[in-house]
C-alpha cells in the first residue's frame, strides 16, 4: 500500500506564545517546534499498515525551512521518504489554499491512502483532510481512530459522542482524518535517525507545484485569549451541590 | 641408630629416563588439554570489538587496583571477611607456590633448582609450607561452607565439581606438607612427588572448564577495568547502537563475562534478584559467556533472547551494587546498561511506561510530563531569583524539584538554608531533564537532545556552579553529559551543608533518625559522610542494617520510578522495612526520588511510621522562623 501522510509542524504545546510586533503573527523566533499531534498519530496508523501489509509511506509537509526538522523525525519513526513544499506564507493561506498546495504535491504520486491528522494543534481549522479529500476526488471519513485493511478496501473505526463508535468500510484509495489516541505512538531512536539521513526529502515551491503565491487570507489581528478566573460558590444541600457541580464539569467545564 | 633427621622437605634425587619421558609427555598431554579449551575462550575474546574508549592510562590507577584487588585481595576480603580471608589464604599459597610449582617440575626433568639443602631453597621450602597450611585450611573453610553452610546465592545446585578442585588444591597441599615428614631415602617421596604431579595435571586442564578460570582471567580483567564506577562508553560510529548481538560485545565484555567466578556477591545485593524479579545480574554474565560459547563474538544473533531474557535488564535500577562487590573487576553497568541501549536505540524494547516516558521528553521538558508554566507558577510563588550570572550558585531544580510536590518542599526548605546563610543563588528559567532516566534506559537519541540543551542554556546563562538535591542529576550533569560537552561544578546539597555546618543553628532535643544512603550519591559519588554529618547536626544518627556503600536501593533508579508496577516485591518495601526496623524517629533522605519511594512506601505499611524527611527538611527545621512561602 502506498501512504502519503500529511503532516504539520506546530508550536510546542508548552511553548509560550508571543504575538509579533506587527499583531498578525505570532513571535516565531524562539518557539520551539513540534509535530502536531492527531499527524503523530496518522502517522503511527500509516507506519502500522505498512508493517502489517508491506508498501511504503511517504510524510508531505508544507512550511518554512524549519519544519526540516519534523519531516526528519517522521522519517526517523520510519516513514521512507518525504516531500517538503517550501513556503512560509502558511498564515496568509486558508484551509483551502493549504489543501491545494498539499493536493498539487501528492497527485503525481497517486497513493492508495491518504491520512491527516484530525486538525492542527495551533489553528485547528479541522478542514485541510477534509478539504484535501473532495481535492482529490477521494472517498473520505473523518475522526478515524483506527484502519484495518479488508479485502480491496479498508475498514475504519470512527469515533462518535459518548463513546460510540462507527465502523465504515472504504474502497482504496481513500482519504482519513485521524484522531489522536487510537494507537500506541512509538518513540524515536537513534538508529531511526541515522537510518533518515539517507531517505529522500523532495523539496517543492509553490511555483512549482504551479500555484499562485496569493494571499487567500489577511489576518487583521490575533490576539492572546484572556485567562479569567471566576470562583462560584456552590450552595445547597450535599447532594444538590454535587449535582450542580458535575453539570458544570459536564456543560461548562467540559471534563467528564 | 637413632639419627637427628634435619626436619625438612624431602626432595626425590634423580628420575629413571624412562619415569622423565613418562613425566614430559603427560605434562605435554595436560598443557595440551589445557590449551584445547583456553585457546577458543581466548580467540572469542580477542575476537570481540576494540574497545573504542580504552585507554591504558592512567596506568598508576590501574597498578593500584591490581596491587589492592588481586594482590591484596582487598574486595574479596571486605566484602566477606572470612571466606574473603580463607579465599586470600588459598590465592596467597598459589603465589607462594608458584615457585615450588616450577621446581618440583624441573626436578621432574632433572633440572631442579632449589635444593632443601642450600640456604636458599630451605627457606622457601619452609615459607611456602606455612602457605601450604594456610591454603590448606583455607579450601577446607571453603569447603565446608560450599557444602554443609550453603549460602543461598551459591545457587541451590550443590557444584561437584568445585568439591572436586576443592579436593585437588587440598591434595596438592598435603602431599606437599607431608614431603617433610618422610625419611631420606624412603621410597614414599617418589611416590609422593607423583602424586602431587599427577593432581597439577589434573588441575590445569580443569581450570578452564569451570569458574576457576578465573584464576586464569581475572587479574587481566581487574587490571583492564575501565575503572570509574558505572561507566557507560560512547557509542562507536555510526552503526553502534549499544549490545544488539554478538558483534557488539567488546574485548573488554568478553573478558569480563569468561572472569565470572560464579560468587554470586552482585545477586547477593541485587534489588531486583532478592525481590522476585527475572533479572540476576550473575546469569546476565553467565549469560553472555553461555552466548559466546554457542554463537560467538561476531555473530548477529540478537544478545537478548535464548542465553538471557529480554525483560532482565529492565528490571535494574541501576543501583551499582553488583559492580561494586564484583571481586573480578566485571563492570555490570556498562553491560545492563548497554544491553537496554542495544533493544532502545533500535526501538526493540517495547513497553508502554516506556514509551510515554520519551515520548514525554521527547516533546516536554521533564519527566513528570507536567507543563512548564507548573515550574513558573513554582518559582514565583517562592520568589526564586532567576539567575543572571552575578550569582554563586545556579539552584538546579530537577524534575523532582521542579514539579513533585514533596520535591518542591525539600527545594523550598535547601533555599531557605541557603538564603539563612547569605549564599546568592538563581534559578535557571528554563531547565529541562538531565536525561538521568533516559540514560539509564538507553536512549542515546534523547539523551543527546537533553544534555545539549541544558548545556546550551547552562553556557549562555554563564552557570559556573550548581547545586540540587537531586544525586541523579548530580550524577548525570557531572559524569554522563560531558559526552556532549563540558559541564559546569557541580555538588549535592549534602556536601554544601555539610560544609556550612557550623554556621547552622542546632535544635535542642536529639531525635533518632535513620539515613539512607542514595545509590547516585553513595557508590556514585563516594559521598557517605557529609550527609551523615549534616544528619547527625539535626538528630542522632541511627545506622540500617545495611548502609554505606552496601546500602540497599529503594527502587527508583535506572528509570524505573516511571515504569510502574514492579512484578514480585517493590524494592522500595523492603528498604522501607529495613529502615522502619531501627526504631528510628525520622527516616532522613537525601534523594527526592527515595523520598517518594518511601513515601508511599510508607503509607502502604500503614501504622505508625516514622516521619520521612530530607536532609534539607531537617536542616531547615532549625532556621529562625522566617515568612518563607509555603512549598506548592
Ligand atoms: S545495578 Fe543493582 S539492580 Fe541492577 S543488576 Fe546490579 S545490583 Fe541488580
Ligand atoms: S559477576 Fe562478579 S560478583 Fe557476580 S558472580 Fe560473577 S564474579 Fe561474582
Amino acid at each position: 500500500m502506498k501512504i502519503v501522510v500529511a503532516i504539520k509542524q506546530v508550536p510546542e504545546r508548552d511553548a509560550p506564545v508571543r504575538i509579533d510586533a506587527a499583531g498578525r503573527w505570532i513571535e516565531e523566533a524562539d518557539l520551539q517546534w513540534a509535530l502536531n499531534e492527531s499527524d503523530a498519530y496518522a502517522l503511527e496508523e500509516a507506519l502500522q499498515l505498512k508493517e502489517q501489509h508491506g508498501g511504503e509511506v511517504i510524510v508531505l509537509s508544507a512550511g518554512p525551512e524549519r519544519v526540516g526538522s519534523t519531516i526528519r523525525e517522521a522519517l526517523a519513526k520510519g516513514a521512507d521518504r518525504a516531500i517538503h513544499v517550501d513556503c512560509d506564507d502558511l498564515g496568509q493561506r486558508d484551509a483551502l489554499a493549504v489543501a491545494r498546495l498539499l493536493s498539487a504535491a501528492i497527485q503525481p504520486d497517486s497513493p492508495d491512502l491518504v491520512l491527516t491528522g484530525l486538525q492542527s494543534d495551533d489553528l485547528g481549522y479541522g478542514q485541510t483532510g477534509v478539504i484535501l479529500a473532495e481535492l482529490l476526488g477521494l472517498p473520505h471519513a473523518s475522526l478515524i481512530l483506527h484502519v484495518e485493511k479488508s479485502g480491496s478496501g479498508i475498514t475504519v473505526k470512527r469515533e462518535l459522542e459518548e463513546g460510540w463508535f462507527q465502523n465504515i468500510e472504504l474502497p482504496l484509495p481513500a482519504a482519513l482524518t485521524i484522531q489522536s489516541g487510537g494507537a500506541k505512538l512509538r518513540y524515536a531512536t537513534l538508529m531511526g535517525i541515522k537510518r533518515a539521513k539517507t531517505k529522500e526529502i523532495r523539496r517543492l515551491t509553490a511555483a512549482e507545484l504551479g500555484i499562485a503565491a496569493q494571499a487567500s487570507i489577511t489576518l487583521d489581528r490575533i490576539a492572546l485569549p484572556q485567562k479569567q478566573k471566576t470562583t462560584q460558590i456552590l450552595t445547597g444541600t450535599a447532594q444538590e451541590t454535587a449535582a450542580a457541580l458535575v453539570e458544570k464539569l459536564k456543560f461548562e467545564v467540559r471534563a467528564l | 641408630m637413632m639419627v637427628l633427621m634435619p626436619f625438612t622437605l624431602a626432595e626425590p634425587a634423580a628420575f629413571p629416563v624412562l619415569e622423565r619421558i613418562v613425566f614430559a609427555g603427560l605434562a605435554i598431554a595436560s598443557g595440551a588439554l589445557f590449551w584445547r579449551r583456553f585457546g577458543p575462550i581466548l580467540h572469542r575474546i580477542l575476537q570481540s570489538r576494540k574497545d573504542a574508549d580504552f585507554r591504558l592510562a592512567p596506568f598508576g590507577r590501574r597498578m593500584w587496583e591490581f596491587v589492592s584487588q588481586v594482590l591484596c585481595q582487598s574486595k574479596v576480603i571486605r566484602q566477606r571477611p572470612l571466606p574473603g580471608l580463607a579465599h586470600a589464604f588459598v590465592f596467597w599459597g598459589f603465589c607462594a607456590f608458584a615457585l615450588v610449582t616450577l621446581n618440583h617440575c624441573a626436578v621432574g626433568l632433572g633440572v631442579g633448582f632449589l635444593s632443601p639443602d642450600g640456604f636458599f631453597g630451605r627457606f622457601y621450602f619452609y615459607f611456602a609450607a606455612v602457605f601450604a597450611l594456610a591454603c590448606a585450611l583455607g579450601i577446607l573453610g571453603l569447603f565446608i561452607r560450599r557444602f554443609f553452610v550453603r549460602p543461598r546465592w551459591l545457587g541451590a545446585k550443590l557444584s561437584w565439581e568445585s568439591g572436586f578442585i576443592a579436593f585437588l588444591i587440598f591434595f596438592l597441599m598435603v602431599t606437599y606438607l607431608a614431603a617433610f615428614f618422610v625419611p631420606g631415602g624412603s621410597p614414599a617421596i617418589a611416590a609422593l612427588w607423583w602424586l602431587h604431579t599427577l593432581t597439577l595435571l589434573v588441575f590445569l586442564p580443569i581450570i578452564p572448564h569451570t569458574k576457576h578460570l578465573h584464576l586464569v582471567l581475572s587479574p587481566a580483567t581487574v587490571f583492564l577495568s575501565r575503572g570509574s564506577f558505572s561507566r557507560i562508553p560512547p557509542l562507536a560510529g555510526d552503526e553502534d547502537f549499544g549490545l544488539v548481538a554478538g558483534a557488539d560485545l567488546t574485548r573488554l565484555v568478553s573478558l569480563q563475562a569468561y572472569s565470572c567466578v560464579e560468587c554470586g556477591r552482585c545477586t547477593e545485593h541485587c534489588p531486583a534478584a532478592n525481590t522476585g524479579k527475572t533479572l540476576n545480574p550473575k546469569e546476565i554474565i553467565l549469560g553472555l559467556r553461555s552466548y559466546l560459547n554457542e554463537f560467538g563474538p561476531a555473530s548477529a544473533e540478537p544478545l537478548l533472547g535464548k542465553h538471557n531474557p529480554p525483560i532482565a535488564p529492565f528490571q535494574c535500577t541501576s543501583c551499582g551494587s553488583c559492580e561494586f562487590q564484583c571481586p573480578v573487576g566485571i563492570e555490570h553497568l556498562p553491560i545492563l546498561v548497554g544491553l537496554r541501549r542495544g533493544a532502545v536505540n533500535t526501538g526493540a524494547w517495547e513497553d508502554d511506561h516506556g514509551a510515554k516516558l520519551f515520548l514525554t521528553l521527547e516533546r516536554g521538558s521533564n519527566a513528570l510530563g507536567l507543563q512548564t508554566s507548573e515550574r513558573d507558577k513554582f518559582i514565583q510563588k517562592q520568589q526564586f531569583p532567576i539567575f543572571d550570572g552575578t550569582q554563586e550558585y545556579c539552584l538546579w531544580l530537577g524534575c523532582m524539584g521542579g514539579y513533585d510536590p514533596k520535591g518542591r518542599e525539600i527545594v523550598a526548605d535547601f533555599a531557605s538554608v541557603m538564603r539563612y546563610l547569605g549564599t546568592s543563588f538563581g534559578v535557571l528559567h528554563k531547565e529541562k531533564c538531565t536525561g538521568d532516566p533516559v540514560r539509564r534506559l538507553g536512549n542515546d537519541l534523547l539523551f543527546q537532545q537533553l544534555a545539549e540543551a541544558n548545556l546550551e542554556a547552562l553556557t549562555q546563562n554563564k552557570v559556573k556552579k550548581i547545586v540540587t538535591i537531586c544525586p541523579h542529576c548530580v550524577r548525570t550533569i557531572q559524569e554522563d553529559w560531558k559526552e556532549y560537552g563540558t559541564p559546569p561544578e557541580v555538588e549535592h546539597h549534602s556536601e554544601f551543608m555539610a560544609r556550612h555546618l557550623s554556621q547552622l543553628p542546632k535544635p535542642s532535643q536529639q531525635e533518632s533518625i535513620a539515613y539512607h544512603d542514595p545509590c547516585y550519591l553513595g557508590r556514585y559519588r563516594n559521598v557517605y559522610a557529609e550527609p551523615r554529618a549534616v544528619v547527625e547536626h539535626a538528630g542522632q544518627l541511627v545506622e540500617a542494617e545495611r548502609h554505606g556503600e552496601r546500602s540497599f536501593c529503594c527502587g527508583a533508579g535506572g528509570g524505573l520510578a516511571f515504569l510502574g508496577e514492579e512484578t514480585g516485591e517493590r524494592v522500595s518495601h523492603v528498604r522501607a522495612r529495613e529502615l522502619v526496623a531501627t526504631g528510628a524517629k525520622t527516616i532522613g533522605t537525601a534523594c527526592p526520588f527515595c523520598n517518594s519511594m518511601f513515601r508511599d512506601a510508607l503509607a502502604a505499611s500503614g501504622g505508625n511510621a516514622p516521619q520521612l524527611l530530607d536532609i534539607a527538611q531537617l536542616t531547615a527545621r532549625s532556621l529562625p522562623q522566617q515568612d518563607a512561602p509555603s512549598a506548592s
